[in-house]
């Protein structure tokens, strides 16, 4: 697991997926306590635990909220929307004679654009550059995956040797994870056949960070964290609903957010917003799904390819 | 996310001025045993107080982070330039006003050390891969980095304090960011003409359990993490000029108890070349605060006097 950011660019997919590449301070094992977290495998397990659970199959959810900022030259930053989003996954586990313990995750996830000041959903808004009102297009990706190609993360690689996993960090009295960025480059979906010649590539940086209390994480019987809590951040080019073109500037998102331990518990915003317009995204996917991911770019262009052929119909 | 009181600065302080500041004990004692109640301006303050350091006025608190640098220039993937680890040294003491109530100051200094990010090494030079100039590392080192005045139960139009942190099952945070956007230090007179502000946009959460932070009784929180990042132009000393491109700073971290607790190399660092830093100002401490721009402005314009 390292930062070649492809096989995910869901949003919190960063989170849970990733493990950043940050020299560990000493683990620091404690004596008398059931789970030694020193011992790469124990670790390996705490890592499943913090993503999903060790129960194969079994949904869990994140939730966050915070903000979302535009960065133009030569302006100070300002506040666009707040944003809510949410994740929902579970994880395949299973045990390879070799391999040790393995899991594989999937997941759907989305991402609310809220009214800075009423705090609810926005439908349309006036992008305050071009004059013009646009349809706001929510994140909403079905899948994010861990992809067919890895599709196991183990404890132990093939000829049996513990992985080590730099990026959790013991101190005092919590588990850290963060520090680092998935930094992002690859063909836009959006853009031509010619990206490298003409720009136009999709680049974006995630950033995301994790702190679980140590005695949960020694805790040999607790299946999943429900005491974790995460910041996600973000930087990337314009929305592509925005209609920004090639305008200079930039989006940044920050925000924090935790495991919460059902549905219930979202914000009412949120809530009401999946059932009435989302309702598949209270599950997560089958484990067995094998669709490639959504980013909000993938969709969108299903978005606006679908528009212009509804349009052209019209004609 | 109320960002009241920030204080524009370099560097990572805004632990400092984003969204936490409040306020103190006293005032509660008759009901020493409720918890703390966020409608009442006092708790609130308290609160807020409790997030940004102690109610035990100059009880020295730390923060450390640790995390990576980054650089984002267009059209090409964002580079890991350094592994930073960085810590702020504050204490807080008690205010009080006949019309605004209970009121706290924090006062710190701040480090912050770029490292090689493959071996952790404190760095001296770095090759611009950019310029291909070979540049001295500037480390941050912001001292001070203050509240500029107190802040109370009640502001100066008498609107009371809020505690605008989220709670959520056992846990409760902060978060929030303080967009930058001022005249550059190291920049002419005429910026608003011709451009070069700073701009810059820090970002900060931090978390704890919703009882350390109602039980009046608790003075320090025992355990608080952090997350903080921080998006800007890129920093004096890397020799950018004006090309096109900003730096990341994305981090963890959390109160720790002593300097002994900070991480290597930078708890060495401190006691070897900052040991000014291993206590916080006096809490009188009235002087313009640092950033890393103003710092480093001092020390170019140092090296050009000597140069004559």
């Amino acid at each position: 697991m390292n930062t070649k950011g492809k096989v995910v660019s869901g949003l919190l997919a960063t989170l849970a997926v990733f493990w950043i590449g940050q020299p560990t301070d000493a683990l620091a094992a404690r004596k008398g306590k059931p789970v030694d977290l020193s011992n790469p495998e124990e670790l390996f397990k705490v890592q499943i635990k913090a993503s999903c659970s060790t129960i194969s199959g079994k949904p869990t959810l994140y939730w966050w909220s915070g903000h979302m900022y535009s960065r133009v030259p030569g302006e100070k930053d300002t506040l666009l929307f707040n944003v809510h989003g949410m994740n929902t996954r579970r994880c395949e586990i299973k045990t390879d004679p070799k391999k040790g313990l393995c899991y594989r995750s999937v997941s759907r996830e989305v991402m609310f654009y809220l009214d800075p000041v009423t705090n609810e959903v926005l439908r349309t808004w006036k992008n305050p550059r071009t004059g013009e009102t646009v349809p706001v297009v929510q994140v909403a990706n079905d899948p994010v995956n861990l992809q067919p190609t890895q599709r196991f993360f183990c404890a132990r690689d093939e000829e049996g040797k513990p992985v080590v996993r730099e990026g959790m960090l013991v101190k005092d009295d919590v588990v850290l994870e963060g520090g680092g960025a998935a930094r992002l480059f690859y063909k836009n979906p959006l853009a031509g056949d010619y990206q490298d010649y003409v720009g136009g590539t999709y680049h974006a940086m995630e950033f995301g960070t994790t702190a679980i209390p140590l005695a949960s994480a020694q805790n040999a019987s607790i299946t999943e964290f429900s005491d974790s809590v995460i910041s996600w951040g973000r930087v990337s080019r314009w929305i592509p609903w925005m209609k920004m073109g090639d305008r200079e500037g930039l989006v940044i998102f920050h925000t924090a957010g935790m495991r919460l331990d059902n549905f219930a518990q979202l914000p009412e915003v949120v809530r009401r917003e999946i059932e009435t317009n989302f309702p598949q995204y209270r599950e997560p996917p089958p484990l067995d799904d094998a669709r490639p991911n959504e980013t909000s770019w993938t969709v969108f262009k299903k978005y606006i390819d679908a528009k212009r052929a509804a349009d052209d119909q019209k004609k | 996310m109320q960002i009241q009181g920030y204080l524009p600065r370099a560097s990572a302080a805004l632990l400092l001025g984003l969204g936490l500041l409040a306020g103190p004990a006293g005032l509660a004692a008759r009901a020493h045993n409720k918890p703390l109640d966020a409608k009442v301006p006092e708790d609130a303050l308290q609160m807020t107080r409790k997030m940004v350091c102690s109610l035990e006025d100059g009880k020295p608190i730390i923060h450390w982070w640790k995390g990576s640098m980054l650089s984002r220039v267009p059209g090409e993937r964002d580079r890991v330039l350094f592994n930073v680890q960085g810590m702020n040294i504050r204490q807080c003491g008690t205010f009080s006003d006949p019309k605004k109530g209970p009121g706290f100051r924090s006062v710190s200094r701040e480090v912050m050390l770029y490292l090689d990010p493959a071996t952790d090494q404190v760095l001296r030079k770095w090759k611009n891969p950019w310029t291909g100039e070979e540049v001295n590392v500037v480390h941050v080192a912001n001292d001070p980095v203050n509240m500029r005045g107190p802040m109370f139960a009640y502001n100066d139009q008498g609107k009371p304090h809020e505690f605008t942190g989220t709670f959520v099952k056992d846990k409760v945070w902060t978060s929030g960011e303080a967009p930058l956007y001022y005249d550059n230090p190291m920049a002419g007179d005429y910026q608003d003409l011709v451009g070069n502000k700073y701009h810059a946009i820090e970002m900060l959460n931090s978390f704890t359990d919703a009882k350390w932070l109602l039980d009046r009784k608790v003075k320090t929180l025992p355990t608080v993490t952090i997350s903080w990042a921080r998006l800007s132009d890129w920093i004096p000393w890397m020799k950018m000029g004006g090309r096109p491109g900003l730096v990341v700073f994305t981090t963890v971290g959390k109160r720790v108890a002593t300097i002994d607790d900070l991480s290597e190399p930078l708890r060495s660092e401190i006691r070897n070349n900052y040991p000014l830093y291993l206590a916080p100002p006096p809490l009188d401490d009235a002087r313009p605060n640092e950033t890393s721009w103003t710092y480093i402005k001092k020390m170019v314009d140092a090296q050009r006097a000597a140069a004559k």
